[in-house]
Parts: C-alpha cells; sequence; structure tokens
C-alpha cells in the first residue's frame, strides 16, 4: 500500500500506515498547515483528509520565513 | 465527511478555526473576493476614476491583489496598471518578473518593469555582497517605495495598491512596537495618505485576509504565481516576528485579527500624540519629497558609493 508524496520538484513512492491523513504527513516533515497548501488528487483538501493507496498529495508551500 | 456552512458540498478546502466556517472551493473564492471588495468601500480605498497602479511583484499577494482589482476594472470603476520591481536578486526575481509580465497581457493592462541598476546603479545581491550598513529588507523597502512613488506620478495613478495581508500587518504592528518606532505606526493603516501631493495615496485591499488564504485563493483560483521565498528574507526581524505570530496562532486562531482590531482602536490616540507634522520639501538630489535635505533613497545610495570608493 502506497501513496506518492510531491513538494517542490522532490516526488517520491511512500509507504501508508492505516489511518494516515494529510496532518501526520505534515508532522512527520514538519511544515506547519499554516505555511502550506495540500491537494490530494489534484484536489484541493483539509489536514483532516484521509490517504488511500495510489493517492497523489502535493504539499505546496505558500509561505516561506514564517 | 465534513460539508461547506454555507452550501452544503461536502468537498471543504479550508476550515476557519477562526470563526468556525468550513467551505468549499466556490463558496471560498466567492467569500474572499466580497470580503476583500467589502473593505475596499468600507476603508474608501478606491473612488471612482481612480488609476490604480498596482504593485505586481508575481507574488500570490499581488496577483490575487490584481484579479480582485480587475472586476472594477473591467467594469469600466477603475483605470489600472501594473509596475514589477526587479531588484536584481538573481535566481529569485526573474519567475516574477516573469509571471507578472503574463498576467498583465492577459488582462490587458499596462505594464512596466523597472529596476534597481537603472535607478540607483546598483542590484540588491551588489548591496549585501558589500560591506552594507543595514539589513537587505531595509535598503529594499527605501528603493522600492522610491521607484513606486516615481512611477506612480510617472503614470498619472492616483493610488498605488500592494499586496500587503494580515500577516504582513500584524507583523509591523509588533515589530514596531517592540522596536518602539512608535512615530512608524502612526503611519500603518488600510491607506496611507501623505500631506505631500507628491507622494501617491497607498492602499492595501488584502489588509485583513490572512496570508494562507491568499495561497489558498491563488491555486484555488489556478492563478500563476511566484512560491520561492526572497533569500534574503531568513535574517530580518520581520521574519523573527512572523514567526513567534505564527506559533501563537496555532493555539489562539484569532490573534491577528484581535491584534489589528485593537491597533485599530488605538491609532487615533497614537496619531493624536505621536504624529509628527513634517514639512515636506524635495530632495536636493533627485527631486523626490523629502522630510530632510535629502530623501532616504539618496542617502542610502551615497552610503553604498563611499563603501564603493572605499574598498
Amino acid at each position: 500500500m502506497k501513496y506518492t508524496l510531491i513538494i517542490g520538484d522532490v516526488k517520491e513512492s511512500k509507504d501508508i500506515k492505516k489511518g494516515i491523513t494529510i496532518n501526520h504527513i505534515l508532522e512527520e516533515i514538519d511544515l506547519p498547515l499554516e505555511t502550506v497548501v495540500v491537494k490530494k488528487n489534484g484536489r484541493i483538501v483539509i489536514e483532516e483528509e484521509e490517504i488511500s493507496h495510489g493517492d497523489v498529495i502535493e504539499i505546496i508551500r505558500v509561505i516561506y520565513g514564517g | 465527511m465534513k460539508t461547506c456552512t454555507k452550501c452544503g458540498v461536502n468537498e471543504v478546502i479550508i476550515e476557519k478555526k477562526h470563526s468556525g466556517q468550513r467551505l468549499c472551493k466556490d463558496c471560498f473564492i466567492q467569500g474572499t473576493q466580497q470580503k476583500v471588495l467589502k473593505d475596499i468601500r468600507h476603508y474608501k480605498l478606491i473612488d471612482k476614476g481612480d488609476k490604480v497602479m498596482v504593485a505586481l511583484s508575481g507574488g500570490k499577494d499581488s496577483v490575487m491583489v490584481l484579479d480582485i482589482l480587475n472586476f472594477l476594472y473591467e467594469k469600466n470603476i477603475i483605470d489600472m496598471s501594473t509596475v514589477t520591481i526587479d531588484e536584481g536578486i538573481k535566481g529569485y526575481r526573474e519567475d516574477g518578473v516573469k509571471i507578472a509580465k503574463t498576467h498583465a497581457k492577459r488582462l490587458g493592462i499596462e505594464h512596466t518593469v523597472v529596476n534597481f541598476k537603472d535607478s540607483f546603479d546598483t542590484t540588491l545581491d551588489d548591496i549585501m555582497a558589500s560591506n552594507s550598513q543595514r539589513g537587505a529588507c531595509t535598503y529594499c523597502g527605501v528603493f522600492r517605495r522610491w521607484i513606486l512613488n516615481r512611477e506612480a506620478r510617472k503614470i498619472g495613478a492616483s493610488k498605488i495598491a500592494t499586496g500587503h495581508n494580515l500577516d504582513d500587518e500584524t507583523q509591523a504592528i509588533l515589530m514596531n512596537y517592540l522596536e518602539g518606532n512608535i512615530e512608524n505606526l502612526t503611519r500603518i493603516g488600510p491607506k496611507t495618505i501623505s500631506r505631500s501631493e507628491m507622494f501617491t495615496v497607498k492602499i492595501k485591499p488584502l489588509r485583513e485576509i490572512p496570508e494562507r488564504e491568499v495561497g489558498l485563493y491563488v491555486i484555488a483560483r489556478e492563478l500563476e504565481v511566484h512560491l520561492a521565498g526572497c533569500p534574503y528574507s531568513s535574517d530580518s526581524f520581520r521574519g523573527e516576528v512572523g514567526q513567534f505570530i505564527k506559533q501563537l496562532s496555532r493555539n489562539h486562531p484569532t490573534i491577528m485579527y484581535s491584534t489589528l482590531r485593537g491597533f485599530d482602536k488605538l491609532k487615533p490616540a497614537i496619531k493624536y500624540e505621536f504624529a509628527r507634522e513634517f514639512n515636506m520639501g524635495e530632495c536636493i538630489s533627485c527631486g523626490e519629497p523629502a522630510a530632510h535635505e535629502m530623501c532616504r533613497a539618496c542617502i542610502f545610495s551615497n552610503e553604498l558609493d563611499q563603501n564603493k570608493r572605499s574598498l
């Protein structure tokens, strides 16, 4: 069970842990929600969104230096 | 599954902690546009027939200002033009200039690029590589204001619109307070009017929109923007204050709004007590408005020339 994580130009395949949400990913990579917008399969989602096998998660940093 | 508190759609893109509102993409876009247009009316930022010059960096804030003011432009309520300042930051500014040009062309709006090199015979990269005495943001801010004001007069603009958002404004309030720059506090607000007619009125239509919502807006609207951070911004005191406010906002989501509201209530008293009456004259070097013999841009420019000669 894997999902794809895209941050800027970096794209990687990651294993899914059960019940993982956008919030868990942001905590793992240490990016505060207040500085990013997240898309799941091309659609903007909120932090509670769950991730399933095959999902493509794109994290877009909209705030720098804060 | 959470649903939009306005229309009931289940594809929510934001949950506003300060108000409890959950919004889908369409309701968020529409609500944000309405809020900005309401603020423009409430603070009387724009009059019918104004020529508004948008300071367009190509970043999210200025692109959002352009996108919303374009509604007024399309309805012939205002005339509009755009100016992009190229400070000379290699590897950073080029993308923003390109994006700014694309937006101006797409909307059919007049666009000018003005660079530090032509105006001050230096770039921000050169300044920071020299033994300059001040921080990058200080030079950049003074030089940018000089160019914007001069350009606004040149094209006959009655207002200069900038992309300052709620985060920028609360940072400015806190920074100036912490540093004891009470006179600077008297100049913070949605609209800056100088006693000198040579200064064009500056307006901040996004003053009550949090920075993250600006980012969300441009992505939801699929507007191309330059999303990189300025390589010089991390060294600034503003950056430290910004980080502090963001940390506070996590447990106190209304903190930026209450900082702004509290300041707006205090401002008349601060202004009454601390606003200094400058007799604006003209800079003996460039002819721009100046409170002293020379404007700050010329003082800085001279300092940099002296530094260059002493090397």
